[in-house]
């Protein structure tokens, strides 16, 4: 049906792209031009439909798209409620995101896989957001890359070689798509039964948070200690596999990174103090002062980076851990520079505030203040319990730092992602800067991360 | 009565402590002739299967499981004409009768043992399991942790130890006799030929003892078990032997063999997980023992329950769970039993009808065959102050008449009183009130099991979960390719495979869920209790709601006039 790439589609392009949830920030305005920098045909189903890939370049950053062609006509029921899939009509054709239509989608996996797989049946998932990722037969799961990055994309560096050494809470690798540039897309196994830690902690939450008579978290219900503490050791394995997997940096590596974090503390605490009128770089001053007095921080190595219950997956098998790329606002080198394991601690920790503050916003606003007690006392049995079951790991201690100073080591990494979720939420999402302004508070006073 | 050789495989049992269930002769105690004059509720109600507990000549310091004659029925439940009259009857109406049968040990007041003690020379003398000091076998655990220190106990008589895995009262038959081995045969055939269906094993893995093992599971026990199966086979063909081995699924399975030693056995962890999984508002603890359940030879079945006369079974889960259901459970330490808590279902879920009907409900549409215990079909409660087991063992609640219908005898003369309590006493829960109330849940339950028997899928058709985000709702498809439907008189005959759905909701709050059924596009879910058509199914997720603790049984159906 197509020959070719057809040029008057390029045009409109730039439109496509803003609308896909994967696009530079949801709420970036479309791009001025784009390019093709290349565009094939995958596969051809005769004069039915064709399934192609498109790079396209806008700005400093290149896109994939993978791409749907079926003779013009009234479109079909999988786009129904989808109308930014469409990319455009021409020449008798219109061209549309493949990912939603599930015979090409099934397609796709067949033609990666060179015929190796030849699922039944394919969906996509729909809670996405910076790449997009298909479900074939509820077996195999296809993480198809969207703004690629040249080189090896981490996550499917760090998961083909966490399972290649043994650890298996990681869901095994079935095939990896790339070209000469770039990792294009990652077939892995998919997690059966799962439920992101996220949602089983919100669960907990709302069980807690309904009840009428008890706010003990331990004694409620839906009690999440248990799978927090389970969530615990297998993320000392994770980090003791990954220890082993890409070796420690050098001493000095680890101390100037280390100095790096402390460096941009300050100026982020005071443009976090602009921007939202409190006096934080005041109240930090002690606080840095200890951090200061840290002249070894500890052993540091390639970590998860994004480590929170969103990145965590709970089956009949117990957790996984999910999405290896780091956090995706910072550059790649940033990224994948090493850190303390305790980095990945903090983050989790955060994200037990964050959903203990998320469930409590689902409520009447009248109900806020005297659930805060209960929102922190979650929070306080659950951090604990992740970190028992995370110190019970007997081999995690020569990963960590001194005891002396982990303390001062853990503050630093807690302020650090609180700023970061400062930022981000200035940036996107203003009605819940709430939550890492409420931690950071804390932080800078030195208060414990529990109390109120 | 279902004629096909794996009735079990679709039947609903139901298990009668006969001392409670109606005292026919008006002594106080129940009794066989009491439980034949209550078939006719026991088929209204649709159950296939009675499961008797022991009915032997016994001293009853075990609840029957102390056998002191293996020949005669216990005289307080009548006599072997009894016995034949009620089995006749039973078949009758279309319900067949196992009966618990202890082949590992017997009393100690049993002739057999009596004799064995005199001395180490005389008949019997070879056939219980003595040794001269108490050392041999230390690998083997206690299991009645709360009363005995030791697997072996001194007889002054003899002069030696014997060994007993249960009470110091109830001794182990020494089954490397083969005069015992054929014996034990012997009275499993005397009971086949007067009627029975079957039988329930008790305590099956502790056969055979061998220095250096545990004692427990030993091949010698499963050539037993294969011997009397093929005893079975050859002479009994369509009986069933069930076996009792509280143990990880992975373990049981073996008591299957290759379908050459039982035909069923009990799931045992499955069931304190479903009440965690309610607690706790999620799927997973009962998913992961599910996953972790081996596949069966295709004639077998698991028997599985939510509550029977002895404690909750908490043996089977980890110390972090067992703690967890303990502080649950059992705020009151009188209900702490061994390693388990003993309650009836109603009182466990604090008097919550809903979730008694959705527990009821994933016990009836789980693979396995469901197991109900008396009572609990009218919602009975417990007296956890008459000691021991006893608080789940009081009279079956007939009327608001005079010792709950029971019994005629004087109040003074039960064997134990019935309840009386305002919340569960015999006033407000008893049977005959419940069949008058439509909406009560005897009816519900009756309800149930009519769904349950139109459906062979829910006995034979596999086991499939659906993957959803939610984590508190957990669904799954059974399907049957090849269904033996019941006969159907008028209305439309069915074809192709019984396929059912079920989504249940685990939580108090109510759920949305998206469920991933693209595999089942174009049929049409119909709900089984009420017969209402649901939307076909799409390309894309198939949207529902769940009221708090509700739950969904749908047939997928393929649309009037095809898809």
């Amino acid at each position: 049906m197509l020959s070719e790439w057809p040029p008057e589609l390029t045009a409109a392009l730039p439109d496509h792209l803003a609308g896909q949830r994967w696009y530079a920030g949801a709420e970036a305005p479309a791009p001025e031009s784009v390019r093709v920098a290349s565009s094939r045909r995958l596969w051809s189903g005769g004069d039915r439909h064709e399934l192609w890939q498109a790079l396209v370049l806008a700005g400093e950053d290149c896109y994939q798209l993978i791409l749907g062609v079926r003779p013009a006509g009234e479109p079909a029921e999988f786009l129904h409620g989808h109308d930014t899939a469409l990319v455009g009509v021409t020449d008798g054709v219109y061209v549309y995101d493949a990912t939603w239509d599930s015979e090409l989608a099934k397609v796709l996996l067949e033609v990666i896989t060179g015929g190796e797989e030849k699922p039944e049946r394919a969906r996509p998932m729909t809670a996405e957001q910076s790449n997009t990722s298909l479900v074939y037969d509820e077996r195999v799961i296809l993480k198809v890359f969207r703004r690629l990055q040249p080189g090896r994309n981490p996550d499917v560096e760090v998961t083909t070689a966490l399972a290649a050494a043994g650890f298996t809470h990681v869901a095994a690798p079935v095939v990896e798509w790339r070209d000469e540039q770039y990792d294009l897309a990652f077939g892995q196994q998919f997690l059966a039964g799962g439920t992101e830690g996220w949602a089983l902690a919100l669960t907990s939450l709302r069980d807690l948070y309904s009840n009428s008579d008890r706010s003990v978290p331990a004694e409620a219900g839906g009690d999440f200690g248990a799978e927090a503490g389970r969530l615990g050791l297998v993320t000392a394995e994770m980090h003791a596999a990954m220890h082993q997997v890409f070796g420690a940096a050098g001493a000095d590596r680890a101390r100037a990174g280390w100095e790096a974090l402390l460096d941009g503390l300050p100026s982020r605490l005071e443009r976090a103090a602009e921007r939202t009128g409190r006096d934080l770089l005041h109240a930090a001053g002690p606080m840095l002062e200890r951090m200061r007095a840290v002249t070894d921080p500890g052993p540091a190595f390639r970590v998860h980076g994004d480590y929170h219950l969103g990145q965590v997956m709970r089956t009949d098998m117990g957790w996984y851990v999910l999405d290896f790329e780091g956090e995706p606002a910072r550059p790649v080198e940033q990224r994948l520079a090493p850190a303390s394991p305790i980095k990945d601690v903090t983050g989790m920790l955060r994200s037990f505030h964050y959903a203990s503050r998320y469930a409590l916003v689902e409520r009447a606003v009248a109900e806020w203040s005297h659930m805060i007690p209960t929102a922190r006392a979650w929070e306080s049995h659950n951090r604990q319990a992740f970190l028992d079951g995370y110190l019970g790991h007997p081999g995690i201690a020569h990963l960590l730092p001194d005891p002396a100073v982990s303390p001062a080591v853990m503050v630093a990494y807690e302020l650090d992602k609180a700023l970061y979720e400062l930022e981000y939420e200035l940036s996107f999402r203003p009605e819940w800067v709430a939550i890492p302004l409420d931690a950071l508070e804390r932080l800078v006073e030195g208060k414990d991360q529990t109390s109120d | 009565m279902n004629p096909a050789k794996n009735w079990f495989q679709s039947a609903v049992f139901y298990e009668v402590l006969v001392r409670g269930f109606y005292d026919g002769n008006g002594d106080g105690t129940g009794d066989l002739a009491g439980l034949t004059s209550k078939l006719d509720y026991l088929q209204w109600l649709g159950v296939d299967c009675l499961w008797l507990l022991p009915f032997y000549q016994s001293p009853l310091r075990d609840g029957g499981y102390d056998i002191s004659d293996f020949w005669t029925i216990l005289p307080e439940y009548g006599d072997l004409a009894d016995a034949v009259e009620l089995i006749e009857e039973a078949h009758k109406r279309g319900i067949r009768i196992i009966a618990d049968l202890v082949m590992n040990h017997t009393s100690d007041q049993h002739p057999w043992f009596q004799e064995s003690r005199l001395d180490r020379t005389n008949a019997k003398a070879d056939w219980y399991v003595w040794h001269d000091d108490d050392q041999l076998y230390d690998e083997a655990r206690i299991i009645f942790v709360d009363t005995e220190k030791s697997n072996w106990t001194f007889d002054s008589q003899r002069g030696q130890y014997y060994w007993h895995r249960f009470f110091s009262h109830q001794p182990d038959l020494n089954y490397d006799n083969p005069e015992v081995a054929e014996t034990m045969i012997d009275v499993c055939r005397y009971w086949l030929d007067i009627g029975l269906d079957g039988f329930r094993l008790d305590a099956v893995p502790y056969l055979f003892e061998r220095e250096g093992t545990n004692c427990e599971n030993l091949p010698e026990t499963h050539e037993y078990l294969r011997r009397l199966r093929k005893e079975v086979d050859s002479l009994y063909p369509g009986r069933v032997l069930l076996a009792e081995a509280n143990q990880w699924p992975e373990d049981v399975v073996h008591y299957f063999g290759n379908d050459d030693e039982c035909q069923m056995c009990f799931h045992f962890p499955v069931m304190p997980r479903m009440f965690m999984a309610v607690r706790r508002e999620q799927r997973y603890p009962i998913t992961e023992i599910l996953a972790r359940t081996p596949e069966i030879p295709p004639g077998c079945q698991w028997g599985i329950f939510l509550r029977n006369h002895d404690e909750l079974t908490l043996e089977m889960v980890t110390d972090e769970e067992r703690d967890y259901m303990w502080a649950e459970y059992a705020k009151d330490p009188r209900m702490k039993r061994n390693i388990g808590i003993g309650r009836r279902l109603a009182p466990l879920v604090d008097n919550d009808r809903r979730v008694a009907e959705l527990l009821h409900a994933l016990l009836f549409s789980f693979p396995g065959s469901p197991i109900l215990y008396y009572g609990d079909e009218i919602a009975m409660g417990d007296n956890i102050y008459l000691g021991d087991r006893d608080g789940v063992r009081t009279p079956m609640q007939w009327s608001p008449d005079r010792n709950a219908g029971f019994s005629t005898a004087d109040f003074a003369q039960l064997y134990l009183p019935p309840l009386m309590d305002p919340v569960y006493g015999y006033q407000a829960v008893n049977v005959e009130a419940q069949m008058r109330n439509p909406s009560s849940f005897l009816h519900w339950m009756k309800r149930m099991l009519e769904v349950r028997r139109q459906h062979p899928v829910f006995g034979k058709g596999t086991f499939e979960v659906l993957t959803l985000e939610n984590p508190s709702v957990l669904a799954y498809v059974r399907t049957l390719e090849e269904p033996d439907r019941p006969a159907q008189e008028g209305g439309i005959v069915k074809t192709g495979p019984d396929i059912v759905l079920c989504v249940c909701n685990l939580s108090k709050l109510a759920q949305p869920a998206e469920l991933p059924l693209q595999k089942w596009e174009g049929k049409v879910p119909i709900e089984l209790m009420g017969r209402v058509p649901f939307p076909r199914i799409g390309e894309l997720p198939y949207f529902i709601t769940l009221a708090p603790y509700s739950f969904y049984w749908f047939e997928l159906v393929d649309p009037p006039g095809g898809a």
